[in-house]
């Protein structure tokens, strides 16, 4: 995959925030749109998109593509999202290293694949097939899991780096997903992280979580918390600058609130940056 | 087990409508070992419970979205009942399409055929009615055709000019007055049972707002023959047709002209 560009700071376009950011053009540097709640045939969110990408650069990111059932591609789903794309010009386009359903029926949830070669072949497949329909590269999310295959022969991070390898897409690295996995399934956050080729990462999401006591609910309705953000220093210092998005999808606070996030995500990754940078400096002398 | 048969298996239990156990308990191909031989215990979770979290994850979403888009259905039915609707509804009717959107867009039907449209015998109707306002919130935008617009068309071109029905409008057919009930309970006025009378209500979109009237016979005529383009003087004839006698014809139609123009019910088609 090709480098895309940096974009910054971002949040996720949410709909309690659409009047505000269509008439006061708030301070952002980029949103990311829910591919599916704008595949419409027209109404409001066809007005909000279009107003939206006039004053700000967008990326799509899709909840529907199932890229991991065994289900045939679906085709129409596919030809809308081209059609999106064309029209409102994303950045990228991005979905989940997931399956969404099976047999013709949708549970309109991210399940984990299980962590085999087999699987590795069949999304692969997948989205070489969708990456040629398309006619670009896209990137693919690690999703949050509350459940390990008894078949898996691969961790986590080898099935996502194999995949992404083989289909040659990028990846969008959520870095609460992985410290909620890392306390799910008991592995090291760090070792992920280290593990991630740095070429293929062209996104990062932070969000919020719920601590359930035996686990983690990745709920994306509290602030990201603190060792969420240590994790997302850890990444800098490993990938460099790499766009950033909050997501934020449930009881959804004020946008200025939303404003406040982001920066402390820039001003935290400037820092890194600015550290290593100074680091490096002091070895070459 | 290969990968389609893993997901259809775990697809299967997290769907089961008595919960992860009583999916288990019915399935025929797993091996003895059960949900163990698929799904690994790690920690404090145990498998069973961890497919519990996506089997919860499933229906309450669900219900989250159908509360949004039925409140009105949801206010009469109380919480306990339409969690129980719903409930039977998913399996009938399990989500298919690649958007939640399309979830609900049985539930009308279903909520006529069940025994709660018993007690409450306009359910289905109101149903319908909040349905419609959904489908009328994303349905094609077209240039509403106004009077600034019409001024500027030659009086001869007037019977030959051929208009349509915006495309963010329809008509559905009620045998209550659930125009009023839901009107009450968006507003936050007291409602009671609706009227038993049966209503044509035209549901359209204007400015991104979805609004909604009971039309008449003669407006229902008129406006039914421009769902699929017609030229104004064969919607004239349509009106004049229905007119209940006690308004002039041409009067009736300078009316329902002026009310189309001004809510943007009419797009020019040439």
């Amino acid at each position: 995959m090709d480098n895309s560009p940096f974009l910054g700071f971002g949040v996720g376009l949410r709909r309690p925030h659409y009047a505000e950011v269509l008439e006061t053009i708030p301070r952002m540097d980029w949103f990311e749109v829910t591919t599916e709640n704008f595949m419409v045939a027209g109404g409001r969110p066809i007005e909000v998109i279009e107003g939206v990408r006039e004053n700000y650069p967008i990326v799509m990111h899709g909840v529907s593509l199932s890229i991991g059932s065994t289900d045939p591609i679906n085709r129409e789903y596919l030809r809308e999202l081209k059609t999106m794309a064309r029209r409102f010009e994303p950045a990228w386009i991005s979905d989940h290293l997931s399956w969404t359903g099976v047999g013709g029926r949708n549970l309109h949830d991210l399940l984990p694949l299980p962590y085999t070669e087999e699987a590795v072949a069949h999304v692969v497949r997948r989205i070489r097939e969708v990456q040629d329909i398309l006619g670009r590269a896209i990137l693919i999310e690690n999703v949050s899991s509350y459940m390990s295959f008894a078949c898996s022969t691969l961790s986590e991070w080898e099935f996502l780096n194999a995949v992404a390898d083989e289909a040659d897409c990028g990846i969008l690295l959520d870095i609460n997903n992985i410290f909620v996995n890392a306390f799910n399934h008991g592995f090291d956050a760090k070792r992920y992280i280290d593990s991630v080729p740095i070429e293929r990462v062209h996104q990062f999401h932070l969000a919020g979580h719920q601590d359930h006591g035996k686990y983690l609910l990745d709920t994306h309705d509290h602030p990201v918390c603190k060792e969420v953000w240590r994790l997302y220093e850890y990444a800098i210092r490993r990938f460099g600058a790499v766009s950033t998005l909050i997501e934020w999808d449930d009881r959804i606070p004020e946008f200025s609130e939303l404003q406040a996030i982001v920066d402390e995500a820039r001003t935290r990754s400037e820092s890194v940056i600015r550290e290593t940078a100074r680091h490096a400096g002091e070895a070459i002398r | 087990m290969d990968l389609k048969n893993l997901q259809t298996t775990i697809y299967r239990l997290i769907v089961a409508p008595g919960g992860v156990d009583e999916g288990l308990a019915s399935e025929i191909g797993l091996t003895p070992d059960g949900l163990d031989g698929i799904l690994v215990g790690e920690g404090l979770l145990a498998a069973r419970e961890r497919l519990e979290i996506y089997a919860n994850a499933y229906f309450y979403r669900l219900i989250d979205v159908f509360k949004e888009e039925f409140p009105a259905t949801l206010a009469i039915l109380g919480e306990e009942n339409f969690h129980n609707l719903i409930t039977g509804y998913l399996l009938d009717y399990p989500p298919t399409e690649p958007s939640i959107l399309h979830a609900s867009r049985h539930l009308p039907d279903f909520i006529g055929a069940h025994p709660l449209s018993e007690r409450w015998r306009y359910l289905g109707d109101l149903a319908l009615l909040e349905r419609t306002t959904l489908e009328i919130f994303h349905a094609p935008d077209a240039s509403a055709l106004d009077a600034a617009t019409m001024r500027q068309v030659a009086p001869h071109e007037w019977p030959s000019m051929v208009m349509r029905a915006h495309p963010a409008s329809h008509i559905l057919e009620a045998k209550w007055r659930v125009d009023e009930i839901l009107h009450a309970i968006e507003t936050g006025e007291p409602w009671g049972e609706p009227a038993d009378a049966p209503a044509s209500i035209i549901v359209w979109r204007q400015n991104s707002r979805v609004n909604y009237r009971v039309v008449d016979r003669a407006e229902r005529a008129a406006l039914e023959m421009a769902r699929d383009g017609a030229s104004f003087a064969s919607i004239c004839e349509a009106i004049s047709a229905e007119a209940d006698g006690d308004e002039d014809p041409a009067a009736l139609i300078n009316r329902l002209l002026t009310r189309w123009l001004s809510e943007g019910l009419m797009v020019r088609e040439s």
